[in-house]
């Protein structure tokens, strides 16, 4: 009994340490509302680690169309999202019509979209270290399929 | 014994996994004073807004690494035809040594614009009724325009030199330009928001 306790207790331990491990590099968290013309809701949460993970079983012959035209941004990019992972929150943008409200902006280390109108609401967090890792393994996988 | 061991090790354990969590969860800590350039866009007719609040910090790591057009690490290229032939070193010389001053007022029919220096700014005021009636005020610290045009070749612009400059600026409303239905600003301060 005393030894089957300690296997349960190591178990979990494993698997608390397995999902800090996971959790270590953000969630990312999609929430879609849609009202019309049927109410639908679609809730995902995963962790941002598994994204770049994820990104490595795409058939490269998939991506090269897109590493291809991200390759000019790339330098752009990886400044920008460099500099944006040490700024303090701020609202980047911040869209208001009749009826609709869209606004982009930077919580803790992830970045925040949300859109708002009548039929649907959006939410869409993804950490930035998350985005700048996929940007970073589509940017390899072009070196990969041009060799 | 056993227990409070095992225990301890169960806590350890939950703490190992919850600290992995809470570093992801802090962020950097932030800059000392971050500027922000705001734009802001307001259309009461349509009774839309468009607010962009961008981290001067941000612009000025981006601009450099851009090389595409007359754009080129951080400078723009706007060619010797466009100066006319114009001294603009010599020309801020001689406005940045000159007492606080209107230099230029133009009075048309339809049309006033007002070039003055005041207080270490470089203001221009445009009122304009031809067509529908529209107000441009525009003020730039001197010292932003300096950076602008402190690269060696003459007709280059050092975009990143006049953003650095800008952040060192204290808070400033540049640029306003209100007609009958859109009223445009844009403005530096160290607010996260356009609030």
């Amino acid at each position: 009994m005393v030894l089957l306790g300690k296997i349960a207790l190591g178990l979990t331990g494993t698997m608390l340490a397995g999902i800090g491990a996971i959790c270590s590099g953000g969630v990312i968290e999609v929430n879609v509302v849609e009202r019309s013309p049927e109410v639908h809701h679609v809730y995902v949460l995963a962790p941002a680690m598994l994204v770049p993970i994820a990104t490595h079983f795409i058939p490269r012959d998939k991506l090269g169309d897109a590493s291809e035209q991200l390759k000019p941004y790339l330098p752009e990019i990886r400044a920008a999202l460099g500099q944006l992972r040490e700024e303090e929150d701020f609202v980047l943008v911040d869209v208001k019509e009749r009826e609709q409200h869209v606004e982009v902006q930077k919580i803790g280390g992830s970045l925040v979209i949300d859109v708002h109108d009548p039929n649907e609401t959006v939410h869409v967090e993804t950490p930035i270290r998350a985005i700048a890792s996929t940007i970073e393994q589509l940017a390899d996988s072009h070196g990969e399929t041009t060799q | 014994m056993r227990k409070p061991i095992q225990v301890l090790g169960a806590v350890c354990l939950l703490f190992a996994s919850a600290s992995g969590m809470a570093v992801s969860a802090m962020a950097a800590p932030p800059p000392a004073t971050e500027r922000y350039l705001h734009v802001k866009v307001e259309d009461s007719k349509e009774g839309e807004s468009v607010n962009v609040n961008l981290p001067l910090s941000i612009a000025e790591k981006i601009l450099p690494t851009v090389n595409k057009g007359n754009l080129h690490n951080g400078t723009v290229n706007i060619g010797s035809a466009d100066l006319n032939g114009i001294d603009v070193k010599g020309l801020l010389e001689a406005i940045r040594t000159a007492p606080d001053n209107e230099f230029v007022t133009v009075k048309q029919k339809d049309q006033d614009v007002r070039i003055a220096k005041s207080n270490g700014n470089i203001i221009v005021h445009v009122r304009s009724t031809e067509g529908e009636k529209q107000n441009v005020d525009i003020t730039i610290p001197l010292k932003v325009v300096d950076a602008l045009f402190s690269t060696a070749k003459d007709n280059e612009l050092n975009i990143v030199a006049a953003l650095h400059e800008l952040s060192d600026a204290g808070d400033a409303l540049l640029i306003t330009v209100q007609d009958t239905t859109q009223h445009v600003r844009i403005w530096v301060d160290s607010r996260t928001t356009s609030e």
